[in-house]
């Protein structure tokens, strides 16, 4: 089927061809004629040559071949094997796309966009669609949405509070418009701030859409985009017994020093408030105490208006983190190695926390749930002892491969037959290496080994050095199983000093570590327990992965972010929220603060370059490519043809005087 | 009933190529006025006529002692006498005379041209004092009237030196005319007198003495009694800027009957100040133009 990729260009051909035709069909011929007197020439109805009859139709039907084949050739015809995928829509679409995201409260710029797009919507002559970006993901009205709908639409838009992503609206914005729209417009109405677009790129011209650009909310009367301040850090810490202390950041973003007035907030009423001196474009902080116990959460406040309203508080929790909690899997057996070991690890993990902020807690029924298969709570820490062959009976090896994989850490030591926790490791795929032999297992008489020199780059290194290395290196080890060939995922932080591996650690991506120990720690494999440095090398061993994981005291969050594995906790807006056992700090993005805004140039840039008006057969988009053929060169084959037939029709005759004929030019 | 000058020697197409108006009105003149005798006085004029024999009884003065002298014989020495007849030809140069429309041979000019150099030549010849008046806007020729044949040749020159160009002035041109016109004088108008037959009448009031005749013989294009065979012709005034667009099929009948009439009233108003009319085409003969000219004359001269 006959197709057109510019049909506009039919139209023009009708626009320059009707008044033609109009013009031929009402002419008057009057040649200028230079009399002597117009004294008695009276003027006259001037007949019109164009209802005379043609005088020579073959020409004039060759005329109208020609023009209609030039018009089509502008039209860009082509062929299409499939004519339905080709029909033409013929109709404008226009987009209006709206930023909601936090930084468009500032200067009243949302206000300002959506007057912009309900004026748009009651002058609009085109299918319209909406699209809002920048809350909670996109907002849209598909085109043909009726315009009233629209309207009021625009008037109950609010402003997210998610930092704006515009890749986002141009991965969708495009895709809204119908397949084969003819002009496809995209109006994109936004404060462009920086932060939300400097990630942002779509060709869109190479789409066949074309953009229009509205920047709003510069603020020129209320000094610009600088005049703002705004709280960019809050936190809370023990300050001594009862005693919090609270301290707040506020930036300055204009080019002078400005002087602001920052007060803290604690149980609805104002508790302190500071002067502060900004320095242009920098930042200043103050200190506030509270007394702990008495309020769950306080808010830092900035007293000034500012052009950016949402930065000037942030809420944090002053509540105390949860405490950590751990839990053992042993053998049942009254084992006296293991119960000697549990006992160890037991005192030396509780005392490991510090204040009140840092606690641990034995959990032991969270421990058992997971052993079961019933996961009853969080568990930091998991210690296996003595692992042997009740670990392959209970089918353990996939319930913990589960909880390292969820972030947890675990540490475990060999049981009394090495070979048969070697072979416990492999069979479950928790490590990977071979077991040679026990050190030290034939005479509990002879000399222990020694700890080698800790590397200076190891994370050991830096927490054992002076006193406390030299009671590292002295302990001994009077047992060991010697393991060799380790898997290229295994660290080694702890070494003999003949340069095996005391301690073998496998970290998984998603947190989650596995500690094993060649020893056991009980006074039969080490002296390690009874000296100074088992507290700080069992917490650095396994406390790293923990606080490294999600899953431990507080947790800060930006809109939009999600916290959990199973249970997810959604960040909607800023504040202080308990999901669980946790309390999650959900802080506004500081780059919205920023203002920093695109200029023209770069967010031209941004979508692609110059805006053109390109149809769906140009653009790529659609399947009209694959289907159609171009018929350009035939038309223009075509034209050229009749073109010299009308040329050689219409030259004048040079015959004699005697055969006088006249030209159809 | 004009005489159409179609293959002719007189045909105005043909004598129009002939630059040299001295020769073109003798060609004429002589070609088309055969059998015209010389009706000149001779007499007691600067002019030298003939010799003729002796009288007995005739004035000595009239002897011409040389010849007497060398031949012995008296021999009389005659002179043309001066008629002491003013012969003025008035010439209107103004735009509307360039016309040429498509069934004329000439311009109206080149017609009237060709006229006045065969009437300077012819009352030349009989012995008048022709004297030249050309205008358009502005007066272009005025040579008084004289006699002789470097008089009759600086008149032709003046009428070949002519341009059709600007608008017509009758009313100041003949005003600075009548002034300076002398006695007994022959006025010859050549004009196509479009627009000026209220003052026309009133300025030729002088020809109602008897010392002064007047002529007025009208120059037309053919076109402009028989409008042009057009469609629609959008008609530009050519002493003027006004433009008229129209159709001569639908006006031309009444264009005639305005043209008729307009020549019948000029003749009218005319002959009420003793003046004779005459038309003329430029596709008439020029031979049957000099004939009408002298039937003109010698009515005047009765």
């Amino acid at each position: 089927m006959l197709e057109f990729a510019q049909p506009a260009a039919l139209w023009m051909g009708l626009s320059i061809g009707l008044p033609i035709l109009a013009h031929m069909a009402y002419r008057r011929v009057t040649q200028k004629y230079a009399f002597p007197s117009l004294r008695f020439i009276r003027p006259s109805n001037i007949p019109r040559t164009g209802r005379k009859t043609p005088s020579d139709i073959l020409l004039l039907i060759l005329r109208i071949l020609l023009f209609i084949v030039l018009t089509c050739l502008l039209a860009d015809p082509y062929w299409n094997e499939n004519p339905s995928i080709g029909i033409q829509s013929n109709q404008d679409e226009t987009i209006l796309a709206v930023d909601l995201s936090p930084s468009m409260t500032g200067g009243q710029a949302l206000v300002e966009a959506k007057n912009l797009a309900y004026g748009f919507l009651s002058d609009q002559k085109s299918n319209t669609g909406l699209l809002a970006f920048g809350k909670k993901g996109l907002q849209e009205w598909p085109v043909g949405t009726d315009s009233e709908s629209l309207k009021l639409a625009v008037q109950e838009l609010e402003h997210g509070w998610e930092r704006g992503d515009a890749q986002n609206m141009l991965e969708r914005a495009p895709e809204m418009f119908s397949q084969n729209t003819f002009r496809k417009k995209l109006i994109v109405i936004s404060d462009f701030q920086r932060g939300d677009w400097q990630s942002a790129f779509r060709d869109l011209a190479s789409l066949g859409v074309e953009f229009e650009i509205l920047g709003v909310g510069k603020n020129e009367q209320g000094g610009g985009r600088r005049a703002n301040r705004s709280v960019v850090d809050a936190r809370a810490v023990p300050a001594g017994p009862n005693t919090i202390r609270i301290w707040g950041v506020v930036r300055n973003w204009e080019d002078e020093k400005v002087e602001v007035n920052l007060s803290l907030w604690a149980g609805g009423e104002e508790k302190e408030s500071k002067d502060i001196r900004l320095p242009p474009l920098a930042s200043a902080q103050a200190q506030f105490l509270l007394p702990a116990g008495d309020f769950s959460t306080a808010m830092i406040r900035l007293e000034e208006e500012d052009f950016f309203p949402l930065d000037n508080n942030r809420t944090i929790s002053l509540l105390a983190p949860p405490s950590k909690k751990f839990g053992f899997w042993f053998d049942d057996t009254n084992n006296p190695e293991t119960i000697e070991e549990s006992e160890f690890l037991r005192n030396a993990v509780l005392s490991a926390g510090g204040s009140s902020w840092d606690r641990w807690e034995t959990k032991q029924e969270n421990a058992d749930g997971i052993r079961l298969g019933d996961p009853q709570g969080a568990l930091e820490l998991l210690m296996i002892l003595g692992i042997e062959s009740w670990f392959n009976d209970e089918n353990l090896g996939p319930k913990l491969l589960d909880f390292l994989t969820t972030g947890g850490s675990a540490l475990v030591t060999p049981g009394r037959r090495f070979s048969s926790t070697a072979s416990i490791f492999k069979q479950n795929n928790l490590m990977d290496f071979s077991f040679l032999r026990v050190a030290g297992g034939a005479n509990l008489n002879s000399i222990p080994f020694r700890i080698a020199t800790l590397e200076t780059s190891s994370s050991l290194g830096e927490v054992f050095s002076g006193k406390s290395a030299r009671d590292l290196y002295l302990t001994a080890i009077r047992r060991f199983g010697i393991l060799n060939n380790l898997g290229q995922d295994l660290q080694v932080p702890l070494r003999d000093r003949q340069g095996r591996p005391l301690v073998v650690i496998r970290n998984f991506e998603t947190g989650g570590r596995l500690v094993f120990l060649t020893f056991r720690f009980c006074q039969t494999w080490t002296d390690l327990p009874l000296r100074n440095s088992f507290l700080p090398l069992l917490m650095e061993l396994t406390e790293s992965s923990v606080s490294g994981s999600n899953s431990s005291t507080r947790t800060t969050l930006e809109p939009g972010e999600k916290f959990g594995n199973k249970e997810t906790f959604y960040a909607e807006i800023p504040g202080v929220f308990r999901f669980k056992d946790q309390v999650v700090e959900v802080v506004l993005s500081p780059v919205e603060s920023s203002p920093d805004v695109f200029g023209t140039k770069e967010i031209v840039q941004a979508l692609g370059g110059e805006s053109k008006v390109l149809s769906s057969q140009d653009s790529g988009v659609g399947l009209l490519q694959d289907s159609a053929r171009s018929l350009w060169l035939w038309f223009a084959i075509a034209a050229t043809i009749l073109l010299i037939i009308e040329m050689l029709w219409s030259r004048p005759f040079l015959d004699t005087a005697e055969n006088p004929k006249t030209s159809h030019a | 009933m004009a005489q159409l000058a179609q293959d002719s020697l007189l045909d105005p197409a043909y004598l129009n190529q002939i630059r040299d108006f001295s020769l073109l009105a003798r060609v004429v003149v002589d070609g088309a006025l055969p059998g015209i005798h010389r009706s000149l006085r001779q007499g007691r004029g600067n002019e030298f006529f003939q010799y003729r024999p002796y009288e007995n009884g005739e004035d000595l003065k009239v002897v011409d002692w040389k010849v007497f002298a060398k031949r012995n014989e008296l021999v009389a020495k005659t002179f043309q006498e001066d008629t002491n007849f003013n012969l003025f030809l008035v010439l209107d140069a103004s735009g509307s005379m360039g016309y040429k429309g498509v069934r004329g041979t000439c311009s109206k000019l080149n017609y009237a041209s060709m006229l006045a150099a065969c009437f300077a030549y012819m009352g030349q010849k009989q012995g008048d004092r022709v004297g030249l008046f050309a205008y358009g806007e502005e007066v272009r020729q005025w040579i008084s009237p004289s006699s002789g044949t470097a008089h009759l040749n600086r008149v032709l020159q003046g009428i070949a030196s002519l341009e059709a160009k600007g608008k017509c002035d009758h009313e100041g041109a003949w005003e600075q005319f009548s002034t300076a016109l002398p006695s007994r004088s022959m006025v010859v108008f050549l004009s196509d007198f479009l627009e000026a037959e209220e003052i026309l009448a009133d300025r030729l009031k002088f020809s109602l003495s008897a010392h002064h005749e007047a002529l007025c013989l009208q120059i037309l294009d053919p076109d402009e009694i028989n409008l042009p065979d057009s469609e629609a012709l959008r008609f530009v005034e050519m002493e003027g800027e006004r433009e008229i667009s129209s159709a001569p099929g639908v006006i031309r009948e009444k264009y005639e009957i305005d043209m008729r009439k307009f020549q019948d009233q000029l003749k009218q108003k005319l002959s009420m100040v003793s003046a004779e009319f005459e038309n003329f085409y430029t596709d008439q003969d020029l031979g049957y133009a000099l004939r009408r000219f002298l039937g003109m004359r010698n009515r005047r001269g009765q």
